[in-house]
């Protein structure tokens, strides 16, 4: 398959990579911003993808050569044609003191993806905010939060062994802040101020006029009381 | 001490520095122990690489420390302090008792 480096999105790229070092056996799990990426459908876009793997950077070198990635400093390949770098942050693959034991999957028409789960990748998230009071990072494990299904009691169990619980209870206040409510398509018009149906205008004014009424019954048995 | 499990001395002294002071820089390390810079920035970048420090920038300074994410981190001070508890008095002294608390600018010293 010939890929096109240049416009080449994140999600492909770490299927390509996931998939060229699993072939060359190596296992591999993606961390990080990429994920975030992922996650989000790119509302925030990494420019570099994290990779954590036990073989050493000696082994990826002359793999990653093949695909036209140099090794350009310590732990990171550059590819001059691609606008994501790689890197491979040092072994084991953690979250605070935990190892990381459960992976999520996501297969593409490039291969699959080995990556942190939607709540470790909060967790990862919410580490760098915990760790070194990074706001990117807060505003990263929110967006993850608000698009999938996080498990909230596990992260708190999880900053409560780290003794984190008060910035724990910042992030949930801002995740409950920012919820998304779902709005039925038919009254987006309405909120943007457009013209309403007649249809729906019939229905607003007879909601109206049962209002009135009941409140006006409510008032008169009151009145007699 | 720790020199065959870390593999020399310079990592050691190097490790030692960031347990009793939190954070240091390549220059200040290597005037502390009065051993070349070159070795301490090439450790520094080894403990970096490896996950074990962080590094930021301050001023025109790269300060290093413990990366707290780093899942060995408190296994790892306590066998440095356990080291440190074999290092003579003399030492200690001469290494690891610097004034860190602050000093107004312009005071005599």
């Amino acid at each position: 398959m010939k890929i096109n480096w240049e416009n080449i999105n994140i999600e492909n790229l770490a299927a390509i990579i996931c998939e060229f070092l699993e072939k060359n056996n190596i296992k591999t799990t993606l961390v990080g911003g990429a994920c975030v990426s992922i996650y989000t459908k790119n509302k925030y876009l990494s420019s570099d993808l994290d990779f954590v793997t036990e073989s050493s950077i000696r082994e990826l070198i002359p793999i990653f050569n093949q695909i036209g990635f140099k090794r350009k400093s310590g732990r990171h390949f550059e590819n001059p044609r691609c606008n994501f770098f790689i890197e491979f942050p040092a072994p084991p693959l953690s979250i605070g003191n935990e190892p990381v034991t459960k992976f999520n999957f996501i297969k593409t028409k490039y291969g699959t993806i080995r990556l942190l789960t939607p709540t470790d990748c909060v967790k990862d998230r919410l580490a760098a905010y915990f760790f070194w009071n990074d706001p990117q990072s807060l505003e990263q494990a929110i967006l993850v939060t608000k698009n999938n299904e996080i498990d909230l009691i596990n992260i708190k169990k999880w900053a409560l062994k780290e003794n984190k619980i008060d910035k724990f209870n910042v992030f949930l206040g801002k995740v409950k802040k920012s919820r998304n409510f779902v709005i039925p398509k038919k009254y987006i018009d309405y909120i943007e101020g457009k013209e309403l149906k007649e249809k729906d205008k019939k229905m607003i004014d007879m909601a109206v006029k049962k209002t009135v009424q009941e409140y006006g019954e409510v008032l008169e048995l009151l009145g007699k009381e | 001490m720790l020199e065959s499990l870390l593999g020399n001395k310079t990592i050691e002294k190097t490790l030692f520095f960031l347990e009793t002071y939190e954070q240091g820089y390549p220059k200040g390390i290597s005037k502390t122990f009065s051993i070349p810079v070159n070795g301490i920035q090439q450790q520094l970048k080894r403990l970096e690489d490896g996950g074990i420090v962080v590094s930021s920038i301050q001023g025109k300074t790269r300060l290093y420390k413990f990366n707290p994410r780093y899942p060995f981190l408190k296994e790892l001070k306590l066998l440095l302090q356990k080291a440190m508890e074999f290092i003579s008095e003399g030492e200690l002294e001469k290494y690891y008792r610097k004034r860190t608390r602050p000093r107004r600018k312009g005071k005599p010293s």
